[in-house]
């Protein structure tokens, strides 16, 4: 991408740009072997010793451009004696996947996913956790470089944070990048039931300044038709694919004024699954992982990135193409909604008089998806309660066939801001439409003719 | 039809009626036979007892009027009222049973009959010349049934009450079991409608696996998987269909029909549960009392009794007889004369018959302690089944089927959303419809509880009864 600004670190090594980063600011290398041999303790441990030649606390606008986060909400903080104090309560929480879909799911203050956590490199973190749940939980920092104390791993690191109990995390963020959290308890139930959240950690100094910054949360439900509660169980068969715990027609687009530099932060916590984000209508580098910046001589051109479950992916472009660009998981089945994925295969079976014959059985019988699922956008009869159509949604020319992982990049030139502007009304010249006769003439095109192809043969 | 043959027939049209009481009362009764003494007495038992008229009281009614009556009827169609009404007149084994109030009648007129006087004649040729023939001439008439008959006519008079209480419990059985023919055929009837449907719903399966095959969607293996249970389902409707005629053809023979009276249709259906059930306190008393079974046994046992006491007042009672001889010497004057015989009770004093008697009053006198016993135990397995019946429609009826019907509305609004296929569509239709088989045959067994228990407590339950239902 030749629009990227070149990192300020010349370093090729990501994890060692991080390091000599933290040592020329926390205050004093203890010697840049040492750091690099064991960066975490030795760092902390000045830190902690010396609070006053720790850097101030980040302040949103003034050290960093604030992440949007589509659908979503971020946790707040307040300062007490220079450290961030943050409150997470986990507990149940009914939550809208999309209109007509309610889930009772467990999250974090009132929301799945939890609220993202924005914080700056160097910032003092103290972040309570109060247990509103029916089970223990706990939380882990997700590729968040802590005391080992701090990890929250259940039964290893602490112990398990029982219901109606409050805890307390501390630790020092010396590093920056796209990290996540989630209970690290009973992580089947927990995490398929919603546990988790993304934790932004900005750069004491931009390295890469962007204008505009989203991060989007990845997951899977199994969700049965008719049911109100994800099911944890379910280990292949999920129904309900989401960003930021909200399926396509329900996803909010991501909008951008044509020509701004874009980051989009994609972390992945579904139970089972790993996701190829693609967006259309433009190339993209993969900047960060949850490990850290990729050195800009080993990024490569995408306009796919697969996000691992357990992982966080970055990446950046420009957007230099106005438009209504789709951007979706590459898994056709993780673009539908609720769908019966036992049901017999109907493609070109001719129904001939069995509609009659089942009126008798059924009344108001009707044969459904001899062509496939694109009919079944919303066929207006009834469905199960607190469900969705498995794909559907109102686009400007027609109904978009669609769901799950799915949203809109709204590219729009000269807009002031950043709310919904609408489906694009782009030059009518540049909109496929139905041929018509005089072009079919003068480029010879017969439709009725067999159709041209060119077999191979052995030359070429 | 059939009618009952060897029976002599002993009727005389225009006999007096004799009012029942009176009958017994009477020490020397009338020496005739009529046609309604008994069928009175049976046609008022089973009334109080069905609520319907066996159309016999006046004796057996003309065969014509009867034949124009159940076309009538069976052309409306039957409902279960009419089936038990057609039956009592109707059915072929129960006319030959009110015949044997004929036979026993025969016989009780028979018992208040003297026995007839013997005329005798005696005549002497002479042998040689000079000697003259004789003649001699009695009368003798059998003394003995003047002491005996008051006693013998009771007993026959007894018999022939048992023998009305065994035909009007003949009359009652015959009801019940009309009655629960009829539940029967009713429940076949819909049986087969909702088969039916569970044969429209396979075959929807059948055919969409034969378009799915045709279309190269599904393999041999799944359409061959797939396409039995139609099969199956088509080959469970004819037995049910089997079923349904064999129960028609029951109610056909119940009911003596034949030709053209077997086309009838059905007039009603099966009844819903009723909110009350009959009440079951003192319902073994209640029975004691009210069973015809055990009245019969109760009569034959005293009867036995009386018969005992007659032997044994007339063991010294030998042949008496008085007559009256006349005859003609030959020389002398005509002489007319008493004559007596007397039967002198050395050796046969009747002991061996009243010993006889005697084994049989003790062995009615068990039979009706088995009677009694059994017709307890009948009152509480009837009733019991009556109860345990009703759980059972209420279990299908506000449980099961009301959950079928769920599954199948769910099935349906997630067929809509292509979330189930048509497979699992119908496969929750078969469920429903096998619910509706199961509620209709657990309604057909209470009904058939409910008419055994009438039964088991002499024909009808008391007034009043238990409320199970708000």
């Amino acid at each position: 991408m030749s629009h990227e600004r070149k990192s300020i670190t010349a370093a090729t090594d990501g994890e060692t740009c991080v390091l000599s980063r933290r040592a020329l600011l926390l205050a004093g290398a203890t010697g840049g072997a040492l750091a690099a041999a064991s960066p975490a303790r030795g760092a902390a441990a000045t830190i902690a010793a010396s609070p006053e030649r720790a850097p101030s606390p980040g302040r949103a606008v003034r050290d960093y451009l604030p992440v949007t986060v589509p659908n979503g909400a971020k946790l707040p903080w307040k300062l007490v004696g220079g450290v961030k104090v943050f409150h997470l309560v986990a507990g149940e929480v009914d939550h809208e996947m999309a209109p007509g879909l309610k889930a009772l799911c467990w999250g974090y203050n009132g929301r799945v996913h939890g609220p993202l956590i924005e914080a700056v490199e160097g910032d003092r973190v103290r972040i309570y956790v109060t247990n509103r749940l029916p089970a223990a939980t706990t939380v882990h920092w997700h590729a968040i470089l802590t005391p080992n104390g701090m990890d929250g791993v259940g039964g290893l690191t602490q112990k398990a944070i029982q219901p109606g109990e409050t805890f307390k995390y501390e630790f020092t963020l010396r590093q920056w990048g796209t990290a996540m959290y989630h209970s690290h308890h009973d992580e089947m139930t927990q995490i398929g039931l919603g546990m988790t959240g993304l934790f932004v950690i900005h750069p004491r100094r931009p390295q890469r300044p962007v204008d505009r910054d989203f991060a989007i949360m990845l997951h899977e439900w199994r969700i049965d038709p008719g049911a109100r509660r994800p099911n944890p169980n379910e280990m292949v068969e999920f129904n309900v694919l989401t960003m930021n715990a909200r399926a396509f027609p329900g996803t909010a687009p991501l909008v951008v004024r044509t020509g701004q530099r874009v980051r989009v932060r994609i972390g992945n916590l579904s139970p089972m699954d790993h996701h190829p984000i693609h967006l259309h209508g433009h190339q993209f580098r993969v900047t960060e992982t949850d490990g850290g910046p990729v050195a800009e001589s080993a990024q490569w051109p995408e306009t796919t990135v697969l996000v691992p479950t357990g992982s966080t992916r970055t990446i950046e472009f420009v957007a230099h193409e106005p438009g209504d660009w789709a951007m979706h998981c590459h898994m056709t089945h993780h673009v539908m909604n609720q769908m019966g994925h036992g049901t017999p295969n109907l493609i070109g079976v001719q129904p001939g008089n069995l509609d009659q014959q089942m009126e008798a059985v059924v009344p108001g019988y009707m044969t459904m998806g001899q062509t496939g699922m694109a009919d079944m956008a919303d066929m207006g009869m009834a469905v199960p309660a607190n469900s969705i159509p498995m794909l559907g949604g109102k686009g400007k020319h027609d109904v978009i066939t669609m769901g799950g992982m799915f949203t809109v990049l709204k590219v729009r030139d000269g807009i002031r801001g950043y709310g919904d502007p609408g489906w694009y009304d782009g030059p009518a010249g540049d909109t496929a439409r139905a041929a018509v006769a005089d072009d079919l003439r003068r480029d010879g095109i017969d439709a009725e003719r067999p159709a041209p192809v060119e077999d191979q043969s052995p030359t070429g | 039809m059939n009618h009952p043959s060897g029976v002599p027939s002993l009727r005389r049209r225009g006999g007096v009626a004799v009012p029942w009481l009176a009958l017994a009362a009477t020490a020397i009764g009338c020496a005739s036979v009529s046609p309604e003494r008994g069928h009175d007495q049976v046609a008022a038992l089973v009334a109080q007892r069905t609520g319907h008229k066996t159309r016999w009281e006046k004796g057996p009614p003309d065969a014509e009027a009867i034949a124009r009556w159940v076309r009538m009827l069976t052309a409306a169609g039957l409902t279960g009222d009419r089936v038990v009404e057609i039956a009592l007149v109707n059915n072929p084994d129960l006319q030959s049973v009110y015949e044997e109030l004929g036979v026993s009648q025969a016989d009780m007129v028979q018992a208040g009959l003297l026995r007839n006087p013997s005329f005798g004649a005696d005549l002497g040729f002479r042998v040689r010349s000079g000697e003259n023939s004789e003649l001699r001439l009695s009368l003798v008439q059998d003394f003995l049934d003047l002491f005996v008959l008051p006693q013998r006519k009771q007993i026959a008079q007894q018999q022939f009450e048992a023998d009305t209480l065994r035909v009007a419990d003949r009359a009652l059985e015959t009801a019940t079991e009309a009655e629960k023919d009829f539940l029967a055929a009713q429940a076949a009837v819909e049986l087969v409608a909702f088969r039916r449907t569970v044969v429209a719903a396979s075959e929807g399966a059948f055919a969409l696996a034969q378009r799915q095959f045709d279309a190269g969607n599904i393999s041999e293996l799944e359409r061959a998987t797939q396409q039995p249970t139609h099969e199956q389902a088509a080959l469970d409707l004819a037995r049910d269909e089997m079923s349904l005629l064999e129960a028609r053809e029951r109610i056909n023979r119940r009911l003596g029909l034949w030709g053209e009276t077997t086309s009838w249709a059905f007039a009603d259906t099966l009844p819903p549960l009723p909110a009350v059930d009959p009440a079951v306190d003192q319902l073994e008393m209640f029975a004691l009392q009210r069973r015809l079974d055990v009245a019969v046994a109760r009569r034959q046992a005293a009867l036995l009794a009386k018969a005992v006491e007659l032997a044994r007042s007339t063991r010294l009672l030998g042949r008496l007889e008085v007559g009256v001889d006349a005859h003609q010497d030959p020389n002398g004057p005509r002489v007319i004369g008493p004559n007596l015989v007397i039967e002198l009770p050395l050796f046969d004093q009747r002991q061996a018959v009243i010993a006889r008697l005697e084994a049989q009053k003790r062995q009615q006198e068990r039979h009706l302690l088995a009677v009694s016993i059994d017709a307890r135990s009948e009152v509480r397995v009837a009733s019991a089944r009556v109860r345990v019946s009703r759980q059972a429609v209420l279990r299908y009826r506000d449980g099961l089927l009301p959950l079928r019907q769920t599954v199948l509305q769910q099935t349906l609004l997630q067929y809509n959303g292509m979330l189930a296929g048509l497979y699992q569509l119908l496969a929750a239709k078969q469920g429903e419809a096998d619910a509706r088989r199961g509620y209709l045959e657990s309604l057909r067994d209470y009904w058939s509880a409910r008419a055994d228990l009438a039964r088991a407590v002499g024909g009808s339950l008391p007034e009043g009864g238990h409320h199970h239902e708000p």
